[in-house]
């Protein structure tokens, strides 16, 4: 999102917004951006507000009913909601919607400032909040509890404009699911917050079968108090979501939902390649500027704009190089930048609003697409180690850039998954030089450490690292952990899949604040066999059994020599019908 | 420990019985064995006895002791009391303060006592009774003209003819009267007595109804009340259906509506505070309400049709798309829907009569307000039939009776409230009664026999102080304390675990392990009656010898 060149546009835009948002109080913009391999990202911002005063005495507008009693009962001073799907391929698309800041990690992610004098008051507003949240947004929230909650210490920073005094006695708690499925139950509520609803503006082409089968997608809802400069504060939501759409595989028709090979003659080959004949082809994966419509990629077109927005700014925006012609329905306006690649569309009040993005011309050397801005860091995380004993983690963190990036690394653990923190090594490698290991240099990146050992069955670990990593260099970050062994209920019933770990959530300090969140991991445990309780049972039960009847047996019974006693009444009748046997066979 | 060989006992004989009988020809020469001691015999029983002991001393006490569920002892006799009305017999003594300024006091007094017992002859209903009282004389000093106990106070002033009126803004009722219409002093009966024991009964007819409809209907709910016609019993039922649950607080939630984008603001606080304020601040004794507004827009409702007829009514409301979730918190919501669009309600007996708004029993009211398209903003004015709609709708809501004044309207409410919630919790106690009489294996944790002792100690006291203020506030208790109780959440989740999956488990171990125990008994108390009958046989012979 933001590229180098659309910067300058968007914070035109959020300076336009910060004098007339007091006004209209409402602001919803979609932005496009074409990606690499076919993929398009579809930005939608959606932004309401309410002033305090009507927000204490529940005068409710813009800022929705339901979303406002909850903060109210639960004291929440500033609340942020993620639900994200997928995973941001950073390689291909660069640097992150938003710098990251508008994502969570795989499923749920929470935090939130609440007003509360002491850490157990903000635990009894906390379990308010997640319970009402898990109600409004039909997500599992309300198995947010304290071993998966945590507070860190310097990961987050208020976003809102709060008053010194409000802020020292609000208490950041975090929150994180990683085992949620983020899904169209999600989006309905989401959607039921808009002043519009889905009925009208952008917020009409969001539907759950694209964006849920969109290969990244993130929904984040912010809460914050904003206090404009000589202005009354106002209590601002801000709704986001972010979709990486691919193009060929939303344009398939809807009556052919179902993927079959390509037919030969609709292949596209790469005729550069030296083998290339009629009978072998060589698909190319960068699908050279295909040509689609706002109709094709979301299934529905906007229905005319949302009367609520403040006029001036533009609800829909596309970034691609102005030589790529584009065409837009009758009624809407188009409004080009003069010093960066994007254009942004007025659309008519009603009407339906369409856009055609055409195929670049052959013959023409403009340039399909704005190149993706390279990100300030690359995150990679994964488990090492094999059994069911013993793990490890490790993270690689590369600096790509020219400059020494300051970050904090913040891990939110199970208590399951026993950290041991004398483990914690990491290791840089230039790259151009070989790997060196050495002490001095790994005291050099981590610069502090926060950590918050985990309780069983009680709290996770807090794990929050201050890193450094000098320009162009890999830094890897290792740790091992013990699998602890649960108890026997405490076990999910898909207990063979393994249990979600969350993502690391990484905050740069320096050069410029972003976030970037690694995907999360899944995490094998030693898993008995269910059926164990009740073979013991059994087995013990007829040990006891056993061992009781012998016992028994031989206290009770009166013990003879072999030749004496009497012969069992089945061996007698045995031998008598014998002898009548032989003597028939004799007579 | 193994008994050394002894000497053959019962089974010796036997099988030496069997083995002569035996035709066998190649019969082993079987040597027997060594006769059993006495000591060991004796030994054998001892082994067995204390197996048995053990068992039955030690092993089924454990087994009680570990299996068995806490069950608290509820006072399941005085519970059913209550729920059968035998505890208490509910009576709503009503005093009513007679200010007769401008009588003698003698005649004063025996005017009253002439119209008490008018009243009395009057009243065939026990529930309810009118107590009259003459109020101190003006002259004297007075701590409020209002006597706080009082429900209703008469003014009695001469004039030409005899007439009544209730005062809208006071509970109290105006009576003039001709002067000669007063009693003598030896009179048995008057005009004047009578008429004001008919306007009593009647300004109370509908509170009476009302309670003795409670009374009958808590007692035996198939039962119609003694007394009342079926229509005033349709009326009374179509009231307890549409009155919510009594709360302490109410959560009041105004809402505009509208088919398209527009309009988006309204003055829902001016309006609130002009037209439904002075309602709330009247009835902020009985109950609390706190206030939320909203506007939604694109709200499509659940039917398009221009002329909504009766049946469209309950479709109306799109529950699946319109963000009207209850309040959180424990305050019930009544929500009050202005839906902006020229929409009419049809009725198909009656032609060309339109309506602007209905009530949802329970729930609250929605008023259809008709605003051209091209105003986004609805004036406070525009508000003002809608709120006093919805005052209006709030009362019945509540369960105010409809006939009177308004201050007596409320103060019959919470006298009604009062003996409703106490019929509910006694209903309440009665069922947990019988839920834990029928289900023995049902665990009851102590807090929900405090919860029932504390239910019925509030009980009490509210049945002691019926028609007062204080009975409001016990009653309430009394049905929170009788509802947390029967709801108790470890009640419920004891979920049925079959005894049948128990002895499946547990029978690998008790099977084998009962088996010898029980063999060996038998065969101890066989040999046992073999040994006393061979003695007795043995002493016959002795005899006869």
């Amino acid at each position: 999102m933001r590229s180098p060149l659309s910067i300058s546009s968007l914070l035109a835009s959020s300076l336009l917004l910060s004098t007339a948002s007091a006004s209209s109080g409402y602001h919803e913009q979609l932005n496009l951006r074409p990606l690499p391999l076919s993929n398009l990202l579809a930005s939608f911002n959606f932004r309401s507000n309410t002033s305090l005063a009507d927000f204490e005495s529940q005068n409710f507008r813009l800022f929705p009913r339901s979303l406002g009693q909850i903060l109210q009962y639960a004291g929440t001073r500033e609340l942020h909601l993620r639900f994200t799907l997928g995973r941001w391929d950073a390689e291909n698309w660069g640097a992150r919607p938003w710098d990251g800041t508008r994502e969570g990690g795989t499923g749920v992610e929470l935090w939130a400032w609440l007003d509360a004098e002491t850490d157990e008051e903000a635990d009894a507003k906390w379990l308010t909040l997640t319970n009402a949240l898990s109600g409004l947004f039909c997500a599992s929230l309300n198995f947010i509890d304290e071993t998966r909650t945590i507070r860190p210490v310097v990961s987050f920073q208020a976003e809102g404009d709060h008053p010194n005094t409000t802020l020292a006695n609000a208490k950041l708690l975090h929150g994180v699911l990683p085992h949620e499925v983020v899904c169209t139950e999600n989006l309905t509520p989401f959607l039921k917050l808009l002043p519009c609803k889905g009925k009208a503006g952008i917020g009409s082409l969001l539907d759950g079968h694209k964006l849920f089968d969109a290969s990244f997608q993130s929904m984040a809802i912010d809460v914050r108090p904003v206090c404009p400069p000589g202005g009354e504060c106002l209590l601002e939501v801000e709704q986001t979501i972010d979709m990486v759409l691919d193009i060929s595989r939303s344009k398939r028709p809807r009556d052919n939902l179902i993927p079959r090979p390509i037919q030969g003659h609709e292949l596209v080959c790469d005729t550069s390649k030296s083998y290339h004949s009629d009978s072998v082809c060589f698909p190319v994966d960068h699908l050279q500027s295909q040509e689609w419509t706002l109709e094709q990629v979301f299934g529905k077109s906007i229905k005319g704009a949302c009367p609520l927005i403040e006029p001036g700014v533009p609800p829909v925006c596309v970034e691609v190089p102005h030589s790529r012609s584009i065409f837009a329905s009758e009624g809407s306006t188009e409004i080009k930048s003069q010093d960066s690649d994007s254009r942004c569309y007025d659309l008519a009040s009603d009407g339906d609003f369409n856009l055609v993005l055409t195929q670049l011309d052959a013959s023409s050397d403009g340039k399909e697409l704005v190149e993706p801005e390279q990100p300030l860091l690359y995150a990679d995380r994964s488990f090492t180690g094999y059994g069911q004993e013993h793990g490890g983690v490790q993270a690689i963190l590369t600096n790509p850039g020219d400059e020494e990036v300051e970050f904090v690394y913040m891990e939110s653990l199970p208590w399951f998954m026993r950290v041991y923190l004398h483990t914690l090594s990491t290791r840089i490698s230039a790259a151009s030089s070989i790997p060196t290991t050495s002490a001095e240099t790994s005291a050099e990146i981590v610069k502090e450490i926060y950590y918050r050992p985990a309780l069983d069955r009680e709290r996770g670990t807090q794990l929050e690292l201050l890193l450094r990593i000098p320009p162009k260099s890999t830094v890897f970050l290792t740790y091992d952990f013990e699998k602890s062994i649960l108890r026997y209920t405490e076990y999910p019933p898909d207990a063979n899949r393994g249990f979600d770990v969350a993502a690391a959530v990484i905050t740069t300090l320096s050069p410029r604040k972003m976030n970037i969140r690694t995907t999360s991991l899944l995490l094998y445990l030693p898993t008995p066999d269910f059926s164990m309780p009740y073979n013991v049972i059994i087995f013990t039960s007829t040990a006891i059994a056993l061992s009781f009847g012998g016992l028994y047996n031989i206290l009770v019974r009166q013990i003879v020599g072999a030749d004496e006693g009497f012969e069992s009444p089945v061996k007698s009748k045995l031998k008598r019908f014998l002898a009548v046997i032989t003597r028939r066979l004799a007579g | 420990m193994a008994p050394p060989p002894s000497g053959p006992t019962q089974k010796d004989t036997a099988s030496s019985a069997a083995a002569s009988e035996s035709p066998a020809p190649a019969a082993p020469a079987v040597k027997a064995p060594p006769p059993e001691t006495p000591t060991a015999i004796r030994r054998r029983s001892y082994i067995v006895l204390s197996f048995w002991l053990l068992v039955v001393f030690l092993g089924l006490p454990f087994w009680w002791k570990t299996t068995t569920i806490y069950r608290a002892d509820l006072p399941l006799d005085r519970m059913l009391e209550w729920a059968d009305g035998k505890a208490c017999r509910p009576a709503i003594p009503i005093q009513i303060a007679v200010h007769a300024d401008s009588l003698q006091e003698e005649e004063a007094n025996h005017l009253v006592r002439l119209a008490q017992h008018a009243i009395d002859d009057l009243n065939d209903f026990s529930g309810h009774h009118l107590r009259l009282q003459l109020a101190p004389r003006q002259d004297r000093p007075r701590e409020g003209e209002h006597n706080p106990k009082s429900a209703l106070s008469i003014h009695l002033k001469p004039g030409d003819a005899t007439t009544a009126a209730l005062d809208p803004y006071r509970a109290a009722l105006d009576i003039t009267y001709p002067l000669n219409s007063v009693p003598p002093l030896h009179s048995a009966s008057s005009m004047l007595t009578t008429y004001i024991a008919t306007e009593l009964r009647s300004t109370f007819a509908e509170e009476q109804s009302i309670v003795s409809y409670l009374l009958s209907a808590s007692s035996s709910p198939t039962s119609k009340p003694a007394g009342l016609s079926p229509a005033v019993i349709e009326a009374l039922e179509k009231r307890a259906t549409r009155a919510l649950r009594y709360a302490p607080t109410y959560h009041l939630t105004f809402s505009l509506f509208t088919d398209g984008p527009a309009p988006t603001t309204w003055d829902i606080d001016t309006a609130i505070n002009e037209y439904m304020k002075p309602l709330l601040d009247v009835l902020g004794p009985i109950h609390n309400f706190t206030i939320d507004t909203q506007v939604q827009l694109y709200a499509t409702p659940g039917v398009q049709s221009q002329t909504l007829t009766k049946d469209d009514l309950a479709s109306f409301i799109n529950a699946a798309e319109w963000p009207l979730s209850p309040s959180i918190g424990g305050a019930p919501t009544i929500n009050f829907l202005t839906f902006i669009g020229n929409q009419t309600i049809g009725f198909p007996d009656s032609e060309g009569q339109t309506s602007q708004s209905w009530m949802i029993p329970q729930w609250g009211t929605v008023y259809l307000l008709s605003q051209p398209d091209t105003n986004s903003h609805v004036p406070k004015d525009a508000l003002r039939q809608p709120m006093l709609t919805f005052g209006g709708h709030l009362l019945t809501l509540l369960g105010t009776p409809q006939s009177g004044s308004l201050p007596l309207r409320l103060s019959s409410l919470s006298r009604i409230r009062s003996a409703d919630l106490l019929l509910r919790a006694s209903d309440t106690l009665g069922s947990l009664a019988r839920l834990s009489r029928s289900l023995p294996s049902i665990a009851i944790p102590r807090n929900v026999a405090d919860g029932v002792a504390k239910s019925i100690r509030h009980l009490e006291e509210a049945c002691a102080s019926l028609g007062s203020s204080e009975a409001l506030y016990h009653a309430r208790i009394a049905e929170e304390e009788a509802e947390r109780a029967f709801f108790e959440k470890s009640m419920v989740g004891q979920l049925y675990f079959p005894d049948e999956h128990k002895i499946a488990v547990y029978l690998p171990l008790l099977g084998p392990v009962t088996v010898p125990l029980v063999m060996g008994a038998i065969k101890e108390i066989k040999r046992l009656l073999q040994a006393r009958k061979q003695r007795a046989q043995e002493a016959k012979e002795k005899k006869s010898q």
